[in-house]
């Protein structure tokens, strides 16, 4: 990957309405680094995603992400509809759409790739299945795989191990090491400490603004102050 | 204040002592009456207009707001009937006017989520209040029962070039726009990061405003979101893919409104109400039926 996969922020401030959700961060998530996002619900941690991804504006302050157009955003589970009426193909080879756009069809190596990804997080041979009658971890690989086929430089993942089984987990986790370990920078919201402690090696601690930032061990003991 | 409805044939549904024929039944009124085809010609290109957007509408889960956007196009077609008398081009520019002007405020009051609901239901009473007031300061009750309720039945050779015109641009605009206005009814977050946040949602309300507005005419605004909503909820309840769907909602549409102007011409009963009753009826067999699949099918073994 090149070297202009990092994410710049400067005195980024997010407020809703007059809320603020994320107040003056600036910082760099470093090309290659694998960081996780941590803090007490409202900290501001799905803001932060949203803000990169450019899903919400910042209200002040800039977001520098020059591989924005190389950017996967997967959003926590429950901000998709899950009886929505897609099979598990169509849904991975969404992953494609910088390729396809709005309004052309698929590449014709789109397929095989998709079907790949498929086989990586374990859904091989469901392809055709309908994803609403997915269990919950089923659809999270589902959507790993899409981000798989999307290919990015930077990974946005927003609380991906909530609410799935530990086989699941063990999958995803791999696949985000994976991904560490192809230089992609990966920024995770999460919410298991210990397992950001064993495998991640930069953290992030919200609370609204920033606590800490920096290598795990030294900015997580920020988390319990 | 009565409902427009036939005074012709009711009653005679028997004939002479014997069954009436299918033909007189099914055909004859459409034969032999020039408005009862240009209803049924109507009707027949709302359905295919709302067969798809009503399914985005449903798949959304913006069931109230199609609710809402019925009832903002009444102060704007309001303002048409006092400037023009009751023109259909008029009606319908103000309508849309005021509907996209609402559409706008709605997708506003978006960004602060709590009381959306309540925001949606204020501007849906006041804009329904000062559509009534503005029409009965300067019409009849009469006008007033036709800007609420349509008049299906007195659908001249103008207003169903207009309705037609209406649902062609409504469905070139679905079928150019497909696959971002079902994934962003799916995962708006993932279509916003990819897309460099092109307003496909306000494309898709402003889809909603027009279809409200070419149904307004036949329906009313009280109900010309019945013909929306009620065949897309039916073909919803068969759990298919997005284009399925939307295709199995116009065909509902088709039969309700085929199957409403034969009963209101037999029965002389109101004939927008019969449509939405005969909509109503394919939901809720959709429902059961549907539903009575789903639990046999554990039973009687699957096949894929």
């Amino acid at each position: 990957m090149e070297a202009d996969n990092h994410v710049l922020l400067h005195d980024v401030t997010v407020r809703y309405g007059r809320q603020i959700a994320l107040e003056a961060l600036s910082g760099e998530f470093a090309a290659g680094s694998l960081t996780a996002v941590v803090g007490a619900n409202g900290a501001g941690k799905s803001t932060l995603l949203a803000a990169i991804a450019g899903v919400v504006r910042p209200s002040t302050g800039m977001v520098a992400c020059p591989a924005r157009r190389r950017l996967a955003y997967l959003a926590q589970l429950a901000a998709i509809d899950q009886g929505y009426p897609l099979t598990l193909s169509e849904l991975i080879m969404l992953g494609g759409w910088r390729e396809f756009g709005a309004f052309r069809s698929p590449g014709a190596g789109l397929g095989a790739r998709m079907a790949t990804a498929a086989e990586t997080v374990g859904l091989a041979g469901r392809l055709s299945h309908p994803i609403n009658e997915f269990s919950v971890g089923e659809l999270q690989r589902a959507l790993f795989a899409r981000v798989i086929l999307q290919d990015a430089a930077v990974i946005l993942l927003d609380e991906p191990f909530a609410a799935v089984d530990a086989q699941t987990a063990t999958v995803l986790i791999d696949q985000v090491m994976r991904w560490h370990q192809e230089r992609r920078t990966v920024i995770a919201v999460l919410h298991d400490l210990d397992l950001v402690r064993t495998r991640f090696p930069s953290a992030l601690v919200l609370a609204c603004r920033c606590l800490a930032w920096g290598p795990t061990a030294a900015a997580l003991p920020a988390m319990a102050a | 204040m009565p409902l427009p409805r036939l005074g012709t044939n009711g009653g005679s549904v028997a004939g002479d002592g014997g069954v009436m024929s299918a033909h007189a039944l099914l055909v004859e009124p459409f034969q032999s009456l020039a408005f009862m085809r240009s209803a049924l010609v109507a009707c027949l290109a709302l359905a295919l207009a709302n067969g798809a957007v009503g399914t985005l509408l449903v798949l959304r889960r913006m069931s109230l707001d199609g609710e809402v956007l019925g009832h903002a196009v009444m102060p704007g077609a309001a303002v048409g009937f006092l400037y023009a008398g009751p023109s259909p081009t008029w009606l319908s520019l103000g309508g849309l006017a005021s509907g996209l002007a609402v559409a706008a405020l709605a997708g506003a009051i978006t960004q602060e989520r709590a009381r959306r609901d309540v925001g949606l239901v204020v501007f849906y009473l006041l804009a329904l209040s000062l559509g009534i007031v503005l029409i009965a300061w300067r019409g009849s009750n009469v006008d007033v029962m036709r800007v609420l309720f349509g008049t299906v039945l007195a659908i001249d050779h103008r207003a169903l070039l207009q309705i037609a015109s209406m649902s062609s641009v409504i469905v070139l605009a679905i079928a150019v726009l497909y696959r971002p206005l079902a994934v962003g009814a799916f995962d708006p977050a993932f279509l916003r990061a990819v897309s460099a946040r092109a307003p496909y949602g306000a494309v898709f309300s402003a889809l909603v405003v027009l279809a409200l507005v070419a149904g307004f005419q036949a329906f009313g605004t009280l109900l010309a979101v019945g013909p929306l909503l009620l065949p897309a909820a039916a073909a919803r309840c068969w759990n298919l893919g997005v284009a399925p769907s939307m295709a199995l909602a116009t065909g509902f549409g088709f039969i309700a409104s085929f199957a409403g102007l034969l009963v209101s011409y037999h029965g002389n009963l109101p004939t927008g109400p019969a449509i939405l009753l005969a909509a109503g009826l394919l939901f809720g067999l959709s429902l059961i039926v549907a539903g009575v699949l789903r639990r046999l099918a554990p039973i009687i073994g699957r096949n894929t």
